[in-house]
Parts: C-alpha cells; structure tokens; sequence
C-alpha cells in the first residue's frame, strides 16, 4: 500500500524552504472523450498559499483529484519532497501528509468536537486488558491544539453542531495541522460563510502558513483566496492558463480572465 | 449549571417516563411498588431488552433491523429443537444456534451493504423469510423442553433473588459491555461517525462498511440471545411468538433517545426503554387491565417520551 517511490530527480535543495513540497508535471487526465486537464504544471511550496480559480468545469477539482490520489492521471508525474510519487488511492496520499477539508464533510455534527477531532486516530489508554478512549486526554490536546492556532471553543466536549460554519472550518483545519499534515487543501472553504466568518477563516489559513505548511485553497471567488495567497493558478477548460505570484497581478486583472478567458483579455490587452 | 447537564442528557425523557408509569400504577395498585413486581418486571425487560441493545447499538451505526423477531423465534426454536429432537449436547447447541443468529445478522448486512439497498426493506424481507422458516420447520407446533436441562436454568430458569431470574444478570452484563463499547473505545466512535455522517467518517479513515456489518451482527446475535434467554425461563417456544418484537425494541430504543436516522443514542435509554415497557406489560395485569391495553400505552408512551426529548433538546441549545 506504500506509495511507489521512483528515481529521485532533484533532491539537493529539498531542504530548502524555497523547495517545492509537491509538484505536478504535465498532469493529464481524459474521461472518455472528455479532456479534464491537460498538460498542467503546478508547484506547491511549503509556507504559500496557492490560490485555485477557476469557473465551474475548469478542471480544478480533477487536478485536486490527482494530487490527492483519488486519480491516477494520465500523463504526467507528481513529485512530493523531490521524490516522483504514484497514489493508489487516497490513503498513500494522506501518509504523505496530504489532507483535504472539503467543506461539508469535514465534520460529524452529532459528535463532539473532541471525538470529531480525534475520529480515526483515537487515542486509547490500557484499563487492565481493555483498550479505552482515552476520553480526558482527547479534550485537553483538542483544545489545546485549537487554542493553538486561536481557535476558542467552551469547551471539546460540546457538539460541533452548535459551532458556527467558520469555527468547523477551523477545527478540520486545526485538526489537519495536529496531526502532521505538510500539505492542506481546501475546497471551498468560505463559500457558505458569512463576511465576518471568511475573515476569521483566512486568519486561520494565514497562521497554518506560518507554521511552514501548503495550503492549496480553491474558490470561486477571487476577493476571497486574493488577500491570503501568495500564488494563483488560474485554470480554464483543463489548461492552465494563468500562473502569477500574488505582486505581479491585481485582484481586477485576475477577474478579468476569470471571468471573460484568458486568450480575449490578452487579446485585447494587445489591441490597446 | 448541574441541572443542565443533567437536562442534557438523551436517557431523560425515558427517565421522565419511568416515572410516570409507576406513579401512574402505584397509585392505582400499593403492590405495584415492591421487590417481587420490580423482579417480574426486569425479568420481562431483561429478553426485550436483550433484543433493543443490539437494535440500537445498529440504529445509531445508521442502519435498522426488523427481522430480530423472526431471528428471535427462529433461534429459540432451533436450541430447543436440538435439545429435545436431536438430543444434542445443550452446550454445543448453544453456540451453534447463536452462530446461526449472527449468520441472519450477517446475512442482512451483507445483501444491504452489498445491494445498496435501504436496511429497511432488506430486514423486512428477511422477518418474513425467517419466520416462514420457523413455521415451516415446526409445522406451527410449539415445543417444549420437558428435561431439567441446566444450560437452561443458567440461561433464565434460575432465580437469584426472590422474582429475579438469572436472565437479568446476563442482560445487565450485556447493557454493560455494550454501553462500555459505544461510549469508551474507538470502535463506538466510529459507530456515531457512520451513523452521523457516512461520507466524513470514510473520508477520515473509519472503515464504515464494516462497522456497519458488524453491528448487523451484532444485533442478530442479541435477538437470537434473547430467543435463548426466553427458552430458558419458559421451558417452551412457539414459532409464532416475538411478532411485535421488532417494533418494540425499535420503541424501547427511541423512547430511550436512539434517533432513526443514526448517528446519535443511548444504551443505558434503550435499557430503560425496555424497563418502561415492561412495567407497562405488569401494571396492566397488576390493575386487572385487559392486556390488551399493552400496545396502545406503548404507542402513547413513544411519542409522548420523544417529544419530550426533542423539546428538552431544542430548550438546552438555546440556553447555551
């Protein structure tokens, strides 16, 4: 079940923090007759944030889907940490420390947020010959791990479905960084907030970034990703077609090809 | 702040229920208060009960069973067929008729999960079937069990303790080591997670089929238990009986603060569930009701009990 590890092609700068974390390569991917992407290149640093736009159908949840491992593509290769990797399935891609929070499944509203928090990696304690939930120590590590990223909740025993949209947000994030997640996705995660809640979700997104993790963050809209990211990927029928670090590029000229394609704002940039 | 914590809790409507019923009959009947009617009740609560454990440790895993009444007879019917006809070793008929409970378990785990059909309609399929067998296999006749068999009186002939039968031991072991389960390992965690929200528990890791599976399991073995238990306090079966079983433990469960939907419930309600119902089940006979009656207090009793706890809900959220 390991991933398949490959010939490392450049290794020697892979300490750096300027090093790539993941990479993908000439990424491909065809449904039947249908391109969803091609020929993307896409690079993940450690401490950015890359910002994924894109119009519905552009292709971003499919290149979400191969770095993620519920794809293979077609063509193409993926690096993580220099070394070329394959995904069988979603699970190789999480031992790499690849996470996603997608927005509605990220929590289990019935549920505490200490059992929310520890779902799946459930520490235990010996009680004689009985392995027990260790029920005292999952409270106190999930609100110290919230309060850590400045997250207050009352208390990690009151039930996630008394917690506004944004502070779920948080806590799937929260919990991804606990557990040693290097690189974070995020799938829409202000598209159902109020303003005040996005605002308090792109803090949390600034202080994952300071902690040195990636954050890929998807959206459909700009004014959201355009203050927290550092990079943005514009994607447009399954081609990338707009790759800028954040000072090269303004909010309006991103709309601009977001919204009229990339090819007739050239165009009529050319034309002016 | 206490009070509301206590408040909080999902066994207080049951509780409050509880309660009602036996001021409801002591009122009507001083005797009903007394250690020999409590021990005829835990007695009758212990096989329902035995049944509404395992239905709502797979009610809260999101998935339902209504064939537990036909497992239930069919069970009974097969350790005292083996015992009397087939002059098996008691022991050893035992652990086979219960395999073969956690086989029908198995069995509606398997089609439902496998067919991607709701648990529903999978487990009405097999009530029928089952209980088809059970009259098939016994031509209709009861059978009754006429030798001291000491598997028997170990399963439910004994008395402890005045009225008390030994069935009521085993239940309380099992409410035990089930509500231990749920509430204090991980695997009653991925139990609330599948039942929750399916989707986010798979994403995170929790193997949510098989958690499912097995409680279908589970909730077959404890039907085909409680046929056991109810084979040893009566020395007798008969392939009709446990009709109404599957309702009544779904009833014990809700009542005790299980939802249908999954996701969220109580053992320790599902174990008053059972006690409520089967004080109703004495009170009336107590009273000189006609036993008739049963049903329809039951009936006012769910609803009345479920309201409660979602009035009870909606009142602690709001003082949050």
């Amino acid at each position: 079940m390991a991933p398949v590890m490959r010939d490392s092609v450049a290794p020697n700068h892979a300490e750096q923090g300027t090093a790539p974390l993941m990479e993908g390569i000439c990424l491909c991917k065809r449904f039947g007759k249908v391109t969803a992407l091609e020929g993307v290149d896409i690079v993940i640093r450690r401490g950015e944030v890359t910002g994924l736009v894109g119009d519905n159908g552009a292709g971003k949840s499919t290149l979400i889907k191969i770095l993620t491992g519920v794809y293979r593509p077609d063509e193409g290769e993926l690096r993580f940490e220099g070394q070329r990797v394959e995904f069988a399935s979603p699970k190789d891609a999480r031992r790499l420390g690849i996470e996603t929070v997608y927005q509605d499944l990220a929590l289990i509203e019935n549920m505490s947020i200490a059992r929310n928090f520890f779902l799946g990696a459930e520490p235990q304690r010996k009680v004689g010959i009985l392995n027990l939930l260790d029920v005292r120590k999952m409270r106190l590590v999930t609100e110290e791990a919230l309060k850590d990223i400045g997250i207050a909740v009352r208390s990690a025993n009151d039930e996630v479905s008394v917690l506004s949209g944004g502070e779920r947000q948080a806590i799937a994030i929260g919990r991804t960084m606990h557990f040693g997640g290097k690189l974070l996705i995020l799938d829409e995660p202000t598209s159902a907030l109020s303003v005040h809640e996005t605002n308090k979700v792109l803090t949390y997104i600034d202080e994952v970034r300071k902690r040195g993790l990636a954050v890929i963050f998807i959206t459909h809209n700009l004014y959201h990703v355009y203050p927290v990211a550092d990079r943005i990927v514009v994607l447009e029928h399954g081609r990338k077609v707009g790759d800028f670090a954040k000072d090269e590029i303004s909010v309006d000229e991103l709309v601009q090809i977001v919204s009229y394609g990339a090819q007739r704002v050239a165009r009529s940039a050319r034309q002016q | 702040m206490r009070i509301k914590a206590l408040l909080g809790h999902r066994e207080v409507g049951v509780a409050v229920a509880l309660v009602v019923v036996y001021v409801v009959f002591m009122s009507m009947k001083k005797e009903f208060l007394s250690a020999g009617t409590l021990g005829d009740i835990v007695t009758v609560a212990a096989e329902l009960g035995t049944v509404a454990v395992g239905v709502s440790f797979l009610m809260i895993a999101g998935e339902m069973d209504l064939s537990v009444g036909s497992n239930f007879a069919l069970t009974c019917m097969l350790l005292a067929m083996f015992i009397t006809r087939f002059s098996w070793n008691p022991y050893l008929a035992f652990v086979v008729v219960l395999a073969c409970a956690a086989g029908i378990g198995a069995l509606n785990g398997l089609v439902t999960l496998s067919a991607r059909i709701p648990s529903f309609i999978t487990t009405l399929g097999a009530m029928m079937f089952w209980r088809g067998v059970a009259l098939y296999l016994t031509q209709g006749w009861p059978i009754s069990v006429f030798a001291d068999v000491p598997l028997l009186r170990w399963l439910g002939g004994a008395k402890v303790y005045h009225t008390f039968h030994i069935s009521a031991v085993w239940w309380l072991i099992i409410g035990a080591v089930f509500w231990v389960t749920l509430q204090k390992t991980a695997y009653g965690n991925w139990v609330f997670a599948t039942g929750g929200k399916r989707a986010a528990a798979r994403a995170l890791g929790v193997p949510d089929t098989r958690v499912k599976l097995v409680n279908f399991i589970l909730a077959g073995v404890m039907a085909g238990l409680a046929g056991c238990l109810q084979l040893g306090r009566m020395g007798s079966m008969s392939p009709v009986w446990g009709q109404d079983l599957p309702l009544e433990a779904i009833a014990a469960a809700v009542v005790g603060g299980n939802s249908l939907n999954g996701g969220v419930g109580s053992i320790l309600g599902a174990m008053l569930g059972a006690v409520t119902m089967a004080s109703i089940r004495i009170g009336l006979v107590m009273v000189g009701a006609p036993a008739y009656w049963y049903m329809a207090f039951v009936g006012f009793i769910v609803v009345a009990a479920v309201a409660l706890n979602v009035r009870l809900g909606e009142v602690i959220s709001w003082h949050r």
